[in-house]
């Protein structure tokens, strides 16, 4: 039983109950002080203030054509093959003396990645938002399948022939056409805020979220593996409303929040490509993501305690996740019914509770602490299935397992003022997590410790070095909830033992005005030597530098650079205690940037800017003793942009712009795997991203109305 | 036992109570009370200086507020405030509203700054990182006004205890605050998460660097009492926010996705694919070792071009080859994640 729940009135009863006193005697000192003498500002006009009315506004349109695109290097913006596309944006702004106010904005109009939105209102009195975005996700251009279709329901062409393996499918290669594994996700919300008080503000947003598309899945028959293309159609809609309160000495926020996200589809069936093991499993179905809806009720705020600059923060929020889609059928095999339950009954209770304090007892001395609740109450109950094996045969009665847990977390931090120049802080953090039952590890706690000096030993320099330590501690493990088959000696990293020393040093340096120089490094070492099996240690090492100059406003230039390592080893076993292996898995980053913006004559601007990004991974197993290394897996991007604009006139600035981008990458876990190449698996036949991309572009930018004051 | 819904009523009545006990004064007055500086005292405008030069005492405020600054602060780079919110003169909560201070709101009183010619700046605010006045008396400008409001959070987060400053972010005299634009603010926080930036630059990443997305996205650099700063109270809820089909309960629940997505995913970036930490099969290997297939050794040998037959288990999507419903899964025989 966790000691502390979303069945328990204590926390929940603690932080209200702090809150409500010290609300109660900031009330009473706000009251006190609306007496205070005011500056006298009667003479004050502003006169001179060039407040903006009227309108003005930007407007940019022109074109770029590129070559050599494809889905890898238009992922998120849409330009995803050869070819020319629109550049167009737009801005307008429109305001009037009484504080009426509306603006427009929008941004690559000619791109499936557009947005735009209208911000409208009454200063001082209410405001409206209405925002559209567009994402596109455009992951592979090279999938091949000889799936037909769509809606849920995949088809194999006429006359195919099914095999025992890929290579008996003697019209496959007949077959496969190109699919496109692609999605956009379409985003429209209205926000409105309306100025009801000085001090209250109401507040509401509705969203509706669509993505549709076709995704990326897989299934089996047994062993026999397929990798599908899948339709995707999801509706996400969200509404936040309530309502804020900010005075001098307090501020609350009542929030309630409602996501309902719904799946037009609730399966995906397909047909069996290999020859059935067993009569009848001719089709498959899997399941797609249920439709579920999320409500949460929320409060935060803080008291300024009219003490040693000391504020108390308060938050707690209460949540139900729900889902009771109907079941699918437990197989497609003649005669299969949906479970008698009919649906899950879904029902998640979401808590959270936190308690924070900062003060500055003394000017040297500035304290802060946190304490905070997190609970996920899976009220759910369990359900005993009679399951089907991959449409094959049965496979007998499971008891879904369901997953809660709670955690709470405590933190604060210490920082001191020796000198001008120096400073030095002591920071911790204690986290306790309980696991609910049927879940392996039952409990691990966390403690983790801080120490930190900040120096600026000369002017315009600082640095800061942090050292730390983490020790967490799993205090049992429920083996009675051990997977059948599982190994006993596998521990799971995120609730294992785990010792964990880390180093952050950060400086900056600015030895003249144009000249900034930052600096970056952190160390991480993990080790989880009480896990027999599993994850043993990751080293994570990552360092950047920046250097910017500025000598004049007519020209700066800046160059950065990054390397970043994650090296971890974990073992396994090869079934029994005797046979196990070793995994050492490293994986490299490198970042280099260079750039500059010129401004040689008063009409002309020139700004150029390059990155080159290679990485690198590999994995070096050790098994029997012989060491057996994978290929390396890399990646390389290599990219210039530049562009020359020249002012025509106050008003008009026309804008050039030459761009080169390359990359290209290995895998091997795709490299050679054609839909046919593995016999018991009709793959995709995804290829690794490669492309050379040269890109020109020519826009014209018009602005209009009254310039900035 | 008590069931959450009678004290979440009753917690909501307390909210409402407490609510309207720190509403009550404030509805009480219908014009607000002039901001006053936090640490500074406020007097009426001096009487005019001697022919000696004297000059007013610090703390004194100008004779005719923001006409006074404009007189020699007239730069565009300076005026374009006046595009912003901060100047908006029929907001009465703003700087420039009715009885608002105007410049002075936050830069302190300029009497004695104006009346020396622009020499003496005793008791005035600059703002930036080679400021005279410390970060603290910086910031508890800006907190004089927005402590209660958007800042709630700010004294218990980790920004605050790093010396922050408010203008180490916000850019406040811009027509277009950097930070508060989707489409730079990465490179504003960068600035000192240098790491982060790097990890934009990976081959799988959110669509930071498109301009598609921004840290405040999953982030309240303002605080919050969630880890990291999140937006929402636990990673798992950040995530789902945009990705509500992950978000279950299912039938067949994963257990290391109910408790947290960053237990797989690194959400800035990642070389290997789908924001992994590590591939597939060694992820899974490291919490499964079943007897079977989960637990035997991949090794080269299973890739193509080896010379045997390339490996189910290792190639194309690996263990997501049959085992595809890894977030969970809502199918009565997805016992497996297989279905």
């Amino acid at each position: 039983m966790n000691r502390l729940g979303p069945d328990s009135p204590r926390p929940a009863a603690l932080v209200l109950g702090v809150a409500a006193a010290l609300a109660a005697g900031a009330a009473g000192a706000q009251t006190a002080d609306a007496g205070a003498p005011a500056v006298d500002t009667s003479a004050w006009k502003c006169a001179q203030c060039p407040f903006f009315t009227g309108v003005a506004g930007d407007a940019t349109l022109g074109g770029e054509y590129v070559h050599g695109a494809n889905a890898k290097y238009g992922q998120y913006t849409g330009i995803d093959r050869s070819g020319g596309y629109v550049d167009a944006d737009a801005d307008a702004h429109w305001r009037n003396a009484e504080g009426s106010y509306a603006d427009v904005e929008a941004q690559r109009l000619g791109l499936p990645a557009r947005d735009a939105s209208i911000d409208g209102g009454q200063e001082g009195r209410f405001d409206l938002r209405v925002r559209y975005d567009g994402q596109p996700d455009h992951l592979y251009d090279s999938a091949l399948t000889p799936f037909q279709g769509g809606n849920g329901n995949l088809r194999l062409p006429p006359g195919w022939v099914p095999g025992a393996s890929t290579a008996g499918m003697s019209t496959l290669g007949a077959s496969l056409a190109p699919v496109d594994i692609e999605t956009q996700r379409r985003t429209v919300s209205v926000l409105g805020q309306y100025q009801a008080t000085p001090q209250w503000t109401l507040f509401s947003q509705f969203q509706r979220q669509e993505k549709d598309g076709t995704g990326l899945t897989s299934a089996s028959f047994l062993t026999e593996a397929v990798q599908l293309p899948r339709y995707i159609d999801y509706v996400t809609d969200s509404i936040e409303a309530g309502a804020a309160w900010s005075g001098h000495a307090a501020g609350l926020r009542l929030t309630y929040t409602g996501s309902w996200f719904e799946d037009d589809s609730n399966a995906l069936n397909f047909a069996n490509p290999y020859t059935p093991l067993v009569a009848g499993s001719t089709d498959g179905r899997l399941g797609t993501p249920p439709s579920n809806q999320l409500q949460q009720l929320a409060a935060t705020g803080n008291v300024l305690v009219p003490w040693r600059s000391t504020v108390v923060t308060y938050g707690l929020s209460l949540g139900s996740l729900r889902q009771n889609a109907a079941f699918l059928p437990v197989s497609t095999l003649p005669g299969a019914a949906a479970p008698a339950a009919g649906a899950l009954d879904g029902n998640v209770l979401l808590s959270h509770y936190a308690l924070g304090l900062s003060s500055r007892p003394w000017s040297r001395l500035s304290l802060r602490g946190n304490a905070t609740y997190e609970g996920r109450d899976d009220r759910t109950t369990p359900i005993p299935v009679a399951y089907t094996v991959t449409d094959t045969y049965p496979g007998g009665t499971a008891l879904a397992p369901r997953y809660g847990q709670n955690r709470l977390r405590l933190d604060g931090g210490a920082d001191y003022a020796l000198v001008r120049w120096a400073r030095v802080g002591i920071g911790g953090e204690y986290i306790d997590l309980r696991y609910g039952s049927g879940q392996v590890p039952t409990h691990t706690a966390e403690a983790r410790s801080w120490v930190r000096a900040t120096v600026l030993p000369l002017p315009a320099m600082r640095i800061t070095l942090k050292y730390g330590d983490a020790l967490r501690k799993a205090s049992g493990y429920d083996l009675a909830a051990l997977p059948a088959g599982e190994s006993a000696l596998v521990r799971p990293y995120d609730a294992a033992p785990r010792d964990q020393r880390f180093t952050t040093l950060t400086g900056s340096w600015s030895p003249l005005p144009t000249l900034a120089w930052t600096l970056e490094a952190y160390l991480a070492n993990d080790d989880y030597r009480s896990s027999p099996l599993g994850l043993q240690s990751v080293h994570e090492r990552r360092t950047s530098t920046m250097l910017s100059w500025t000598p004049r406003d007519t020209l700066s230039a800046h160059l950065d650079a990054g390397y970043q390592s994650r090296y971890a080893l974990q073992n396994g076993s090869n079934g029994s205690a005797n046979d196990t292996w070793l995994l050492a898995d490293t994986q490299r980053f490198w970042n280099l940037g260079a750039g500059g913006r010129w401004v040689p004559q008063e009409r002309w601007t020139l700004a150029l800017d390059y990155r080159y990004a290679p990485s690198f991974a590999s994995n070096d197993s050790t098994v029997g003793g012989l060491a057996q290394a994978f290929p390396q897996n890399t990646t390389r991007l290599d990219t210039m942009d530049l562009n020359l604009s020249y002012r025509c006139s106050e008003a008009m600035l026309v804008r050039m712009r030459l761009a080169h981008e390359s990359f290209s990458s290995s895998d091997w876990a795709l490299d050679g795997v054609a839909p046919a190449s593995v016999p018991d698996l009709l793959s995709l036949g995804l290829q690794t991203y490669r492309y050379n991309v040269n890109l020109v572009g020519v826009t014209l930018h018009y602005r209009f109305g009254k310039t900035a004051p | 036992m008590r069931r959450p819904l009678r004290s979440g009523a009753a917690m909501l009545l307390a909210g409402a109570t407490l609510a309207l006990a720190g509403a009550a004064p404030a509805l009480a007055h219908v014009d607000p009370p002039a901001p006053a500086p936090p640490s500074t005292p406020v007097t009426a405008p001096p009487a005019p200086a001697a022919a000696t030069t004297a000059l007013p005492r610090v703390g004194t405020y100008s004779a005719a507020g923001a006409d006074t600054c404009l007189g020699c602060h007239d730069a565009p780079a300076l005026t374009a405030i006046f595009r912003t919110k901060h100047a908006r003169p029929n907001d009465p909560r703003g700087p420039f509203g009715h009885g608002g201070l105007q410049c002075e709101a936050c830069h302190g009183p300029g009497g004695r700054h104006a009346a020396s010619g622009g020499t003496d700046m005793a008791g005035m605010v600059q703002f930036g990182h080679d400021a005279p006045a410390s970060h603290r008396r910086q910031d508890a400008m800006c907190l004089g006004c927005h402590q209660t409001d958007v800042a709630q959070q700010w004294g218990s987060g980790p920004h605050a205890g790093a010396q922050v400053a408010c203008t180490d972010c916000h850019s406040l005299h811009a027509i277009k605050d950097p930070v508060q634009a989707r489409a730079t603010q990465v490179e504003v926080c960068a600035g000192c998460h240098q790491a982060q930036r790097v990890d934009l630059l990976k081959p799988s990443h959110h669509p930071l660097r498109e301009g598609k997305m921004a840290c405040t996205a999953c982030h309240a650099p303002h605080g919050s009492s969630a880890p990291a700063q999140l937006v929402k109270n636990t990673v798992t809820e950040t995530c789902t926010g945009c990705h509500a089909e992950y978000r279950g309960p299912f039938l067949w629940e994963h257990q290391p996705v109910a408790e947290d997505c960053s237990n797989c995913h690194d959400a800035h970036g990642s070389v290997q694919p789908s924001l992994l930490k590590a591939r597939a099969p060694f992820l899974c290997q490291q919490c499964h070792e079943g007897a079977g297939h989960p637990s035997v050794a991949a090794t080269p040998a299973g890739l193509a071009g080896a010379g045997a037959a390339p490996s189910v288990y290792l190639v194309a999507g690996s263990c997501t080859n049959c085992h595809s419903q890894v977030h969970g899964s809502n199918h009565p025989s997805g016992r497996a994640l297989m279905r």
